[in-house]
């Protein structure tokens, strides 16, 4: 029933929204600039004031905003797959908690820039790795099983941050917990996250329909003919890599790779080559969204991105699960 | 299309089983029997190369399944499982459609008419099409089971491995779904099934496989096998023998 | 006709000197930060840069402050750009500054970066000395032209500094604890400028060789180093009750000598030039001390 429209008008219909949300986004600051002063701003026309607010604070971050949000959300949807659970996410799994506890290492050693994406992303795959080998007995994983590895494994990383807080130098702190808090008001350059997205897109693509059969299982996959090797391999990089640039981008967000994946599927259904382009076109919405609020909500004070992202996910997720399918 | 196994010797934990030699021809419905736990369900899908074996070969129609392609076994060769895993929000139409991956497993791929069509009446085919659109997890088990049957149906393979056809269903679905099997051997299909219910053997099996946990399988024409002296030590039971409307009946006689 | 060329040439000076009116000065991240007009717009972004920046007579011209920036009361008024650890950029931006103090270690270095890239003046003030808070003024006052009010305030800040020295420093010395926060109890050591205001005053800071600038400690480490004076900031400028804990260690001797002081935090833990009342306050409490030893 509620497959009525195509795939690609729903794709669509999301790219417009997607817009939509981009173009709110960049009307709204602690300034207020007026809809005319943006779209001169944005042809690099009006006044010098205009154009250095949209070109240089709000652009980039709302480009970050929108990579971020696209990441977490794609690699919650592969983590899914990859885990045969819902409630699979890289927050919730530790991942985003080994990236941190190694980019927070790295600050401590004075490491700062390239170094700090290689560390998170040596962190999001050593604990996707661990949680993955530890969750294993006798080649079978079982979903209880995993989930109480991963949700072990994240205590045991918000261990390691709760230490690394207590002995650092006071000056690093604020860097620090940046990291932890999940904040766009850091975040740089947004070229490596959409560098990142589409080629992951690009990737993970032609093997959509072989993703909808792994959700199925692994044996079932396998007898479908899927290299079910191969696809979880390609998955597990992919989901680490994805959610180690977004940490890296936006320290880490919670939530968004848990509720916008899950969301989608009840809405959309559970076929990939819809959900994971669905995905990311809502994640990177909701982040957008949510970031616009942060920094305009109470201005001239600004708020941490993944507060909002939870406030706004947490009663809208809610209320799917009730109306949806599951 | 021909499966056989040399001096095959499936992996069971902790156990040294004589090991299989044997040819399955087209057309013929092979049953699998045995007592729990046996390796009933592990033949099968050593036999789909879902599994390691210790040692031997298997061969379909003469090749050796290591050096088969795993979408070429996929597109010859369907399973149905057991158990499902059923995580993730589907309808019973979707589920069937997943059927005909192997043979087109591009993402760009959309479902034609004619895919649709034929899912359609492999669903009519298992008494399903009222359910075409409802999620799989407000289905009954037997529902459930006639899901991954009908998706079966859809894959068409030409050698089915169907582990407990007759799980949670009741007897007319029982009887359809049997029906429906040996429809595909008349079409020169090769069927494979493990059985838990000695008398669907009787009725529905050309040949038989007897895995006994201690001493060599037996193998052979299911009248030949299917004796009281050779299924009373397979299941450590006594059984008593009758006929009913001409067909050999097996039960426990306790 | 003497008149008339002193006023030709001081004329002609006076056109030189504002044409090429330029002047340069040195952060305390050791940055040269030059100005070839008075500044007249300056954000501050802490509230010790902006007692500086009101210090150095340009407290006219600060434009924007941030939250917490309560000294001078004139400060309170000023549109603040929120949290220094968060920084509203745009509104930062739209207010035009021509001069930002930045905090070194408490301003996000990545906004401070965004600013140095869009080709703001930035003057970084994170002074770790008496001599520093001077020179900050001074510096301060010069790029914004005001070099005359500057000098005196810093000029008082180190007479009063140097005679509080004179007074207190060689008299007999006296161990001290300076509780910086209550839980975790922490302190600082030998390294921060508190401590350089307790040596003042002819204390010794108990923790000084302490490898951590700001060690956090639990209570027995303070007991075995009993100290003979404890000293406590607070959440508040009147709250005193981190001191009444220690009342349950009769025996320590700060508490058996009744020697539990309260400094108002603002005026010791903010490197400005209030830092000289503060440290008056410390340098007397600690002579209270002395006078009850028996």
């Amino acid at each position: 029933m509620n497959i009525k429209l195509s795939h690609n008008s729903i794709l669509l219909l999301m790219l417009l929204l997607a817009i939509v949300v981009v173009v709110f986004s960049l009307s709204q600051g602690s300034v207020a600039l007026t809809v005319s002063e943006v779209a001169l701003a944005l042809q690099s026309e009006g006044t010098y004031l205009a154009q250095t607010l949209i070109w240089e604070l709000r652009v980039p971050r709302v480009m970050a905003a929108f990579a971020t949000g696209a990441l977490l959300s794609l690699a919650g949807a592969l983590m899914q797959i990859l885990l045969r659970n819902p409630l699979a996410d890289p927050y919730v799994l530790g991942i985003s908690g080994g990236a941190s506890v190694m980019v927070l290492g790295a600050i401590l050693l004075g490491l700062s820039g390239v170094l700090l994406s290689g560390a998170a992303f040596i962190g999001a795959v050593i604990s996707t790795l661990l949680v993955f080998g530890l969750s294993q007995r006798t080649g079978q994983t079982t979903p209880i099983r995993l989930l109480l590895t991963g949700v072990v494994i994240a205590a045991g990383w918000g261990a390691c941050i709760t230490l690394m807080l207590a002995v650092a130098p006071p000056q690093k702190i604020p860097g620090m917990l940046f990291w932890l808090m999940g904040d766009l008001s850091y975040a740089h350059t947004p070229w490596l996250a959409w560098v990142t997205l589409l080629a992951a897109m690009g990737v993970i693509m032609p093997f959509a329909k072989s993703l909808n059969v792994l959700s199925r299982g692994p044996l079932q996959a396998a007898a479908l003919g899927v290299n079910v090797t191969l696809v979880e391999r390609l998955v597990f990089v992919l989901a680490s890599l994805m959610t180690a640039v977004a940490v890296t981008t936006a320290g880490s967000v919670g939530f968004v790779g848990l509720v916008v994946p899950h969301m989608m599927r009840l809405i959309l259904g559970n076929d990939q080559r819809v959900i994971l382009p669905a995905a990311a076109l809502a994640g990177g919405c909701l982040v957008t969204f949510a970031d616009t609020i942060a920094r305009t909500v109470i201005a001239p004070e600004q708020l941490p991105v993944g507060v909002m992202t939870a406030l706004l996910g947490v009663p809208t997720f809610l209320f799917l699960l009730r109306k949806g399918r599951m | 299309m021909m499966l056989s196994a040399e001096l095959l010797a499936l992996d069971l934990p902790n156990r040294n089983q004589p090991p299989l030699s044997f040819v399955m021809n087209p057309g013929e419905i092979w049953g699998i029997l045995g007592p729990n736990g046996v390796g009933k369900t592990t033949l099968l899908h050593t036999l789909a190369n879902l599994r390691n074996k210790r040692s031997g070969e298997i061969l379909l129609n003469g090749q050796n399944l290591l050096d088969c392609q795993r979408l070429f076994i996929a597109q010859n060769m369907g399973v149905l499982f057991q158990e499902h895993q059923d995580g993730f929000p589907a309808t019973v139409l979707e589920t069937v459609l997943l059927g005909r991956f192997p043979h087109n497993t591009s993402s760009w791929h959309k479902d034609s008419e004619e895919d649709i069509a034929l899912a359609t009446l492999a669903l009519k085919q298992l008494e399903l099409e009222a359910l075409a659109s409802r999620p799989l997890s407000q289905l009954s088990g037997g529902e459930r089971q006639r899901t991954a049957i009908a998706a079966l149906l859809f894959q068409a393979p030409k050698v089915w491995l169907v582990d407990e056809p007759s799980n949670h269903l009741d007897l007319h679905h029982q009887v359809a779904v049997m029906k429906m099997l040996s429809q595909q051997a008349l079409q020169n299909k090769l069927v494979v099934m493990t059985l838990h219910d000695v008398n669907l053997a009787t009725k529905w099996c050309s040949h038989v496989m007897l895995l006994y946990p201690d001493r060599p399988a037996l193998m052979g024409k299911t009248e030949q096998l299917l004796t009281v002296e050779n299924l009373e030590p397979l299941y450590q039971q006594r059984l008593a023998q009758g006929k009913i409307n001409d067909q050999l009946v097996f039960l426990p006689s306790v | 006709m003497f008149k008339a060329t002193s006023a030709f040439i001081f004329t002609v000076l006076f056109f030189y000197v504002s044409s090429v009116w330029g002047s340069c000065v040195i952060d305390d991240r050791e940055r040269e930060v030059c100005s070839n007009a008075p500044v007249t717009r300056i954000a501050a972004l802490s509230p010790g840069a902006t007692e500086l920046a009101f210090a150095a007579g340009a407290g006219s011209k600060v434009v924007t402050v941030v939250s917490f920036s309560d000294y001078p009361p004139a400060a309170q008024e000023i549109e603040s750009v929120g949290s220094p650890s968060r920084l509203d950029l745009e509104r930062l931006l739209a207010l035009k500054p021509d001069l930002i103090l930045a905090w070194g270690t408490g301003n996000p270095s990545e906004q401070i970066s965004t600013l140095l890239r869009l080709g703001m003046r930035v003057f970084y003030v994170e002074p770790h000395s008496f001599s520093s808070i001077a020179q900050d003024i001074r510096d301060i006052a010069q790029l914004a032209g005001t070099e005359a009010s500057g000098d005196v305030a810093a000029s008082a800040f180190l007479k009063g500094i140097s005679d509080l020295k004179t007074q207190y420093s060689q008299k007999p010395k006296i161990r001290t604890f300076y509780q910086v926060w209550d839980e975790p109890l922490m302190t600082m050591n030998g390294q921060h400028y508190i401590n350089q205001v307790v040596e003042l005053c002819g204390g010794i800071n108990v923790f000084s060789k302490s490898p951590r600038l700001i060690p956090r400690l639990n209570k027995e480490a303070v007991l075995i180093e009993n100290p003979e004076v404890i000293v406590a900031g607070g959440m508040g400028e009147r709250n005193a009750h981190w001191l009444e804990g220690w009342r349950a260690f009769p025996e320590l001797m700060a508490t058996k000598q009744d020697n539990l002081f309260f400094v108002p935090p603002s005026l010791l833990q903010r490197p400005t030039p209030r830092l000289l009342e503060g440290a008056k306050i410390l340098c007397e409490k600690l002579d209270l001390a002395r006078s009850r030893r028996g």
